[in-house]
């Protein structure tokens, strides 16, 4: 079986471009609605979540599910109105509440109001997280910041071990993964209320460390390839270097796959939506180092050989770069 | 051969380090896997203090610490963050309102006149605070909760008696500009504090009525008394004037020191907000741990069980160097004291991801030698020299994102990219060494020497020259 990734990269580019396009609607749509392109977890916008759940040893105390709306009554009394509840688990003795952030006193408050109406809560079970608008918006930008920073560290070190237009279209090849991942969630905001929290940030430099990876073995075999039979057409070279690590790929993303899957189907709650991006991620990676970073460098050099070529016949006509990055998209 | 044997003695010498780091130190846990409250604290600056400089986040500091021995909570930690942050994390805490409370309002540094008549039920209630205070000071590394608690609520009720002692005069540490410790004769030190122009009047007035008396001037911090020094009797006239006092009663460097640091502290007029609160129940953190251990567990067993059926006897060979990898790393985290959080474990199971990494691409190097019909012993050197390039650049640009993560990252962040990059590095070693030596040194033995174990479907022609030299 051979692979024919230069032939139909048309296909592949068309792909991509849709899954990406479908991304950045939903993204515009929730730019809209949320004021934020995704979905954000008050670990960005600042809030309190509340998850309470019923002690169920002290007698009588779980004999009926939790009712909502008594719940949305209390909040109303405590000038919450806006918040929203949810309750949890199989037998229904599980609240969740967000809210607007609130002081301690405020917060001791509600939850009084709530075990005097409900019956006791489980402090064992309890999770409390509250986060000051100011804290969210620096956790968002130290997140950003950490993704700047790695995209210019490995540009500066794939421009040291390959050569300054692989980095460029490696780095293209990230963007792609990113911006993939990103789209999904946007899109499962939308219709699920998946939000993105602190863990999202880490799961994006993670999906950018490990799609570099990647696309750096491929490069790692075009170069060989090219070292061996430098006489041969870009394409074909590209060509066999995908389909010599083509197993590799698919074995490496299989393993690293397992464990996330195990962890999003079977593993807690924190980290489910975690798992998910990574799984998304991996397979975007996957994805564009085979039939994305591959392709646009045949392509790429391609155009420059044939502009060399084009310069040296036209007497020394400069070939123009800014044509070709004009075309990219 | 012999070098060999050495890699192969120092590779099992290092796994049983690393079990027996693993069975002595314990791994410790993030309160977010063991249940307990982790608090953000943010000094703010104010018209006085524009700047929050690091003494002054250092004096927020000192407060914070003396209120949380105040809540009786084992094991506490408080640390700076950044310029103007504190973080404080209290294991065990499930209910973190009274922890909030106490901690975010502002230290209340108040100077009270002794009662008439009091003198001797001062002294006892003194004597008994002090005997709580070292039981309270033993009990601390401590994890009798019970007794804990009870020292603290009695601990509490004497500082209720004390505080009854004495009368409120509405000076308050508001007033107090500096407070500092100074040396008056060998081995002795004393505290001077400075007053403005309006708590110097005051003060002044207090110290009047007090001196010669033998009734104390009661420094009371968030309610409960510092220090209770008398004033002599020459200054029944006017007081203590000029803004100045010093108290003084054989204190050595540290007791003065430390008395200077808490008024200091205590008249610190930065407020502290709670800006970021995470409680976790224990029980919750526990549930939590547990699926989420389970399903790593089994997704790395069900990769165990690919390597082998797809890579055969190398794929053993790679999962026993996992396996090794997995014990080193661990180690690694208990030496170097990683505390271990959910994106912590997260990060743990992504790097043995990498770990797989490097073994599938050598391991589909060497098929490749395989089928261009090199000798075994060939195919394998050849496997781990070409493969190298690959697992060295794409562990470095996984290095560089932890780096990148590591730097800016906060909290849970830290800890991922933490434990991510420390596995890199261990696997490149695992990976490299481990697998190569024991592959090695399993073909040196005839019996093991079989192409097809290590390439399933290799073309007959390769067949002969592969089975003919080693």
């Amino acid at each position: 079986m051979k692979l024919q990734v230069i032939r139909q990269r048309s296909l592949w580019w068309t792909i991509s471009l849709t899954v990406i396009l479908m991304g950045l609607i939903a993204m515009g749509i929730s730019w809209q609605q949320l004021g934020a392109p995704l979905r954000p977890s008050l670990d960005f916008v600042g809030g309190t979540r509340l998850q309470l759940e019923r002690d169920c040893s002290v007698p009588e105390n779980c004999a009926a599910p939790i009712d909502p709306a008594i719940v949305r009554q209390i909040l109303d009394e405590q000038g919450l109105a806006t918040s929203s509840i949810q309750v949890l688990g199989e037998s229904q003795q599980g609240l969740l509440i967000r809210t607007a952030n609130l002081s301690p006193e405020e917060r001791s408050r509600l939850q009084t109001a709530l075990s005097e109406e409900l019956g006791t809560f489980d402090p064992q079970l309890t999770q409390i997280d509250s986060v000051g608008p100011t804290l969210g918006r620096q956790i968002l930008s130290s997140g950003l910041l950490a993704l700047i920073i790695s995209f210019a560290g490995i540009t500066a070190y794939l421009s040291l071990r390959f050569q300054f237009d692989y980095a460029v279209l490696a780095m293209i090849a990230l963007i792609h993964d990113v911006l993939v991942t990103a789209g999904i969630f946007a899109i499962l905001g939308l219709a699920l209320g998946v939000e993105v929290d602190s863990l999202f940030i880490v799961a994006l430099l993670t999906i950018v460390g490990f799609s570099v990876n990647d696309t750096v073995v491929i490069y790692d075999r075009i170069r060989e390839v090219y070292k061996a039979n430098p006489e041969r057409s870009i394409n074909d070279i590209v060509d066999d270097a995908v389909n010599q690590t083509l197993t590799r790929s698919i074995n490496t993303t299989l393993t690293t796959l397992l464990p996330l899957v195990a962890i999003f189907l079977l593993g807690g709650e924190t980290l489910k939506y975690f798992a998910l991006a990574l799984i998304i991620g991996f397979v975007a990676g996957a994805y564009s180092s085979i039939f994305i970073a591959s392709t646009l460098l045949a392509w790429w050099r391609e155009r420059v050989e044939r502009g060399a070529i084009d310069a040296s016949l036209e007497s020394r006509l400069e070939p123009e770069p800014s044509d070709i990055a004009s075309d990219e998209s | 051969m012999g070098r060999q044997r050495i890699l192969l003695g120092v590779i099992l010498a290092l796994t049983l380090i690393a079990i027996g780091v693993i069975v002595k130190i314990p791994t410790p846990l993030g309160l977010d896997l063991r249940g307990g409250s982790q608090i953000t604290l943010q000094a703010k600056p104010t018209e006085a203090v524009p700047e929050i400089t690091p003494e002054k986040l250092q004096g927020v500091q000192t407060v914070v610490e003396r209120r949380i021995n105040g809540l009786g909570v084992s094991e506490a930690v408080v640390q700076t963050i950044g310029q103007d942050q504190l973080l404080v994390q209290l294991p065990g805490v499930s209910d973190p309102e009274q922890a909030e409370r106490v901690l975010g309002g502002t230290a209340q540094l108040d100077f009270r006149s002794q009662k008439q008549g009091t003198e001797r039920a001062l002294n006892d209630l003194l004597l008994e605070r002090e005997g709580l205070l070292s039981s309270r000071e033993q009990l601390q590394n401590s994890s009798d909760t019970t007794m804990i608690a009870t020292n603290e609520t009695a601990l509490q009720k004497t500082e209720q008696a004390i505080a009854v002692l004495f009368e409120k005069t509405g000076l308050t540490g508001d007033k107090l500009r500096d407070s500092y410790a100074e040396p008056t004769a060998a081995n002795s030190w004393e505290v001077v504090l400075v007053f403005d122009e309006q708590g110097g009047t005051q003060f002044a007035e207090i110290t009047k009525n007090l001196a010669g008396t033998g009734r104390g001037l009661g420094i009371f911090l968030d309610d409960s008394l510092l220090s209770a020094p008398t004033v002599p009797p020459q200054y029944a006239e006017a007081g203590i004037t000029q803004g100045r006092a010093s108290i003084s009663g054989g204190f050595d460097t540290q007791e003065a020191s430390d008395l200077a640091v808490q008024l200091r502290g205590g008249a610190l007029p930065v407020p502290v907000e709670v800006v970021e609160n995470r409680t976790v129940g224990a029980t919750l953190g526990r549930d939590s741990i547990q699926s989420s251990i389970y399903a790593g567990v089994l997704g790395l067993v069900l990769v165990l069980i690919f390597m082998v059926v797809y890579y055969r006897l190398p794929g053993l060979v790679a999962d026993i160097a996992l396996m090794i990898y997995a014990l080193l790393t661990l180690a690694l985290f208990n030496l170097l004291g990683v505390t271990l959080t959910l994106p912590g474990m997260a990060g743990f199971i992504l790097s043995i991801g990498m770990a797989v990494d490097a073994n599938v691409l050598i391991f589909e190097r060497t098929r490749e030698e395989l089928r261009t019909g090199k000798t075994l012993y060939r195919s394998v050197e050849a496997g781990f020299y070409r493969a190298f390039s690959s697992i060295l650049d794409s562990n470095v640009t996984t290095i560089i994102a932890c780096i990148a993560l590591f730097w800016v990252g906060t909290g849970l962040v830290k800890g991922f990219a933490l434990t991510l990059g420390l596995g890199v590095l261990v696997s490149m070693f695992t990976a490299l060494t481990c697998s190569r030596t024991l592959l090695l040194y399993l073909i040196s033995f005839p019996a093991l020497r079989k192409p097809h174990w290590f390439c399933p479907n290799l073309s007959p022609t390769a067949k002969p020259q592969a089975e003919a030299t080693s």
